[in-house]
């Protein structure tokens, strides 16, 4: 139910942050490639740094992780094939995996793992899709019914809350 | 307005994050390796791993495991080992491409087979989340090990199976009945003989002729003539009655000798009553393979575990391969190596010394060196066999792993003096022996799927033990005690041969030969009662129409005998008359 709770304060706060739906589309595209992947990875590490030192809204990408991580488990047989395609199946691929697997620091990401190349190719192929889709979607939305959501009760209580004032802390300039 | 791309005020906190994951490295790190050297253990052997402690110095690339246990995957009580301290000289730069070089491995207070309280088995009995490729192996060498035949011994009881009897089977039958259709034919010929005799008009004609001979005279020239006439009509008929005799005691003759076929008929089905007694088996081959073949096979099946296991995680060549990926909540997935030459291996031992003690519950335990050199993930790269070799006082062991060809060679020897065996259950048999302090050799060699194995144990003082409550009072049972118990040297060899997808075992030991000798002697007389059985039993199917057989053939020939002597009396009488008027009537006459 919590998780609920923090997912719904994490929409909300995201939606109508004060960064442009370009910042928010920027952050949900990120943070859907710390969801869609397996989370303990090298680049996952990246990723978050990415997010939190580019200026885009880190509450988006906290709401494009909590919204692609049950995405990425359904979707982990797919990943699994596609990585394993890649790995295997492709054969001119093969030298770029040989010469990866065997230099320093490149297999700490488990780039050799099927469901971890399979989901960050595709995540990676997806990026640029979500983030156009995300943009549209968001200006959309503070078109329509943003501001009527903003002036409700029940806003001014989710972003009363503690958790709010860690988020300013990362929101977009 | 311009949008700045970066958020530079976000690097302090980034710094204190970055900071805080060092620190709870410095902090955890230790356990953190601990448990992942549990869990990567425990998945790769199959048996549980566990470590008391563990400390990571990557600055001078050591690594100390202090409380190590491991263990058993096949009995659920025991440790396959436990060493008291491992000091590892890590290599630290082929870490950063997640490989793990050993230099050197110093392994002290190494011990063998101790117990402990908990099942550690992971693989066997498919428990634990990190089970995969060992959990495969070890169904894998239980699914090789069962496909052996081992024979069934029946000497706890020494029954002897008796199949039933089937009439049908049995040569006397047959003959009997062919013995009475031939009887019944016979009786049907003579009859007809008897019939064609024809001696009634002939026999008138005489009894007329004898009556006018008592009247006439000496001079009654007719009469006389047709009283010669009448003898000679007699010695016609008397002749065919003689020939109808002959053709009667011919037929008896064969009747005869077919009640007399009838008692080699019944010699015959003797013989196949006695191919239906069925004797436990007494070749020595099969009683060795019975008595020791299921405890023969166990130490074969576990070092085919281990060599199995061997080349699942030593593979050869320098193609990509798929491998289990690591376990995690999401899908494992599968990890691919791409070795390449002139790299180092994903995992390597350059070299470990090892000092281990054997029989470490005796008073003064013997303390052994070994070395290990050479194992690797990848053989083919590393270019060389994996080695270990261990000798001491009483023991000598090596193993060589060749995976680097494309076939693997794998080959496994250990030889060790006056070691204490665990007191051996016969199955079959309510006995337990006690191999005492015994001498026991293993070797293995595997190429590519060939193999031969070879697993013997010889001692000089056993002793017997036998199960009170399954002993029960057996005539057998006694005999067995009574052969074994007198045998104190003890000589165990099982092989192993062909290939894995067709082997071969082999198993025979001192024993066999005097179980067996002492099983015929006893048997012996089971099976006379058993032969004696099956004779009556014979007799009672045989005689039911053996006897009718006999007694119409009797019957038959005493009839036939009677009847010709019937038909013969009166042609001898008129005969006689006839004759005997005529030399009344013309004294000093011969007659003709």
């Amino acid at each position: 139910m919590l998780t609920i709770v923090k997912l719904i304060q994490s929409l909300i706060k995201a939606l109508h942050s004060e960064g442009t739906p370009g910042q928010l589309a920027a952050g949900i595209a990120l943070g859907s490639i710390i969801g869609l992947t397996p989370l303990v990875n090298l680049h996952n590490a990246v990723v978050f740094a990415l997010l939190v030192l580019l200026n885009v809204s880190f509450a988006g990408g906290l709401l494009g992780w909590a919204l692609c991580v049950p995405i990425g488990f359904l979707l982990d047989p797919l990943f699994h094939w596609l990585g394993r395609t890649l790995l295997l199946d492709v054969p001119f691929l093969t030298p770029l995996w040989t010469s990866l697997y065997n230099m320093p620091v490149a297999p700490l990401t488990n780039f050799n793992n099927t469901v971890v190349l399979g989901s960050l190719a595709f995540a990676l192929l997806a990026f640029i899709p979500l983030f156009l889709a995300a943009r549209w979607a968001v200006a959309r939305y503070r078109a329509t019914i943003g501001e009527r959501v903003r002036q409700s009760r029940w806003y001014r209580a989710v972003t009363a809350s503690k958790l709010y004032n860690v988020y300013r802390l990362f929101r977009p300039q | 307005m311009t949008v700045k791309i970066f958020r530079w005020r976000a690097i302090g906190p980034l710094l204190v994050l970055l900071v805080i994951v060092a620190i709870l490295w410095v902090l955890f790190a230790d356990t953190i390796a601990r448990r992942e050297t549990e869990k990567v253990g425990t998945e790769v052997l199959g048996a549980r791993v566990e470590i008391e402690d563990l400390h990571l110095d990557l600055a001078n690339g050591d690594v100390t495991i202090r409380g190590l246990t491991i263990a058993s995957p096949h009995e659920p009580f025991r440790n396959l080992l436990q060493a008291d301290e491992l000091v590892a000289d890590l290599d630290v730069i082929p870490l950063l491409e997640k490989k793990i070089v050993i230099d050197r491995i110093a392994a002290n207070g190494l011990r063998f087979g101790t117990p402990r309280t908990t099942d550690g088995r992971v693989a066997a009995t498919g428990s634990g989340r990190h089970a995969g490729i060992a959990t495969r192996v070890m169904a894998e060498a239980r699914q090789w090990a069962s496909q052996f035949d081992v024979p069934v011994l029946q000497l706890a009881t020494g029954e002897i199976d008796i199949d039933s009897l089937d009439p049908r089977n049995l040569t006397t039958i047959k003959v009997a009945e062919a013995l009475a259709a031939r009887a019944d034919s016979s009786r049907q010929a003579w009859q007809s003989g008897f019939d064609t005799l024809r001696l009634g008009p002939t026999l008138d004609s005489a009894r007329e002729t004898l009556e006018r001979l008592q009247r006439a005279r000496a001079t009654d020239l007719a009469a006389l003539n047709e009283a010669r006439r009448a003898i000679d009509q007699l010695k016609r008929a008397r002749d065919r009655v003689t020939a109808l005799e002959r053709r009667v005691t011919t037929g008896v003759s064969t009747l005869r000798a077919g009640i007399g076929s009838l008692d080699s008929a019944r010699r015959r089905d003797y013989a196949f009553a006695r191919s239906l007694v069925k004797l436990p088996s007494l070749d020595a081959p099969e009683i060795g393979a019975a008595l020791f073949a299921p405890g023969a096979i166990t130490p074969f099946e576990r070092v085919y575990y281990w060599l199995n296991l061997a080349r699942r995680y030593m593979p050869p060549g320098l193609r990509p391969r798929a491998g289990a990926g690591t376990p995690r909540v999401r899908h494992p997935g599968a990890d691919v190596r791409f070795p390449r030459e002139r790299n180092l291996p994903g995992f390597l031992l350059r070299s470990a010394e090892l000092s281990f003690l054997l029989d470490p519950t005796a008073p003064e335990p013997r303390r052994y060196a070994g070395r290990l050199t050479g194992l690797t993930s990848d053989p083919a790269l590393y270019g060389r066999p994996t080695l270990a070799v261990a000798s001491g006082p009483a023991l000598a062991a090596g193993v060589l792993l060749d995976h680097v060809g494309a076939i693997a060679e794998d080959t496994a020897g250990i030889t060790v003096q006056s070691v204490r065996l665990p007191p051996l259950r016969l199955p079959a048999l309510p006995l337990t022996l006690d191999p005492g302090d015994a001498t026991l050799r293993l070797g293995f060699a595997l190429r590519g799927d060939e193999i031969d194995a070879r697993w013997s144990v010889r001692s000089n003082r056993i002793s017997w033990a036998r199960d009170s409550a399954a002993f029960g009072t057996g005539q057998i049972n006694d005999l067995i005690w009574r052969t074994v118990s007198g045998i104190s040297q003890l000589e165990i060899e099982a092989r192993v041969t062909g290939t894995i997808a067709n082997p071969t075992l082999q198993v025979r030991s001192n024993l066999d030969q005097a179980i067996a000798a002492r099983l015929r002697a006893v048997l012996g007389e089971d099976v006379a009662a058993a032969e004696r059985r099956l004779r009556a039993a014979v007799d009672r199917v045989v005689d039911a129409q053996v006897g009718p057989v006999r007694s119409r053939v009797t019957e038959l020939q005493a009839e036939a005998t009677a009847r010709i002597a019937r038909e013969r009396a009166p042609i001898d009488e008129l005969q006689r008359g006839l004759e005997q008027r005529l030399r009344q009537l013309l004294p000093g006459i011969p007659l003709p």
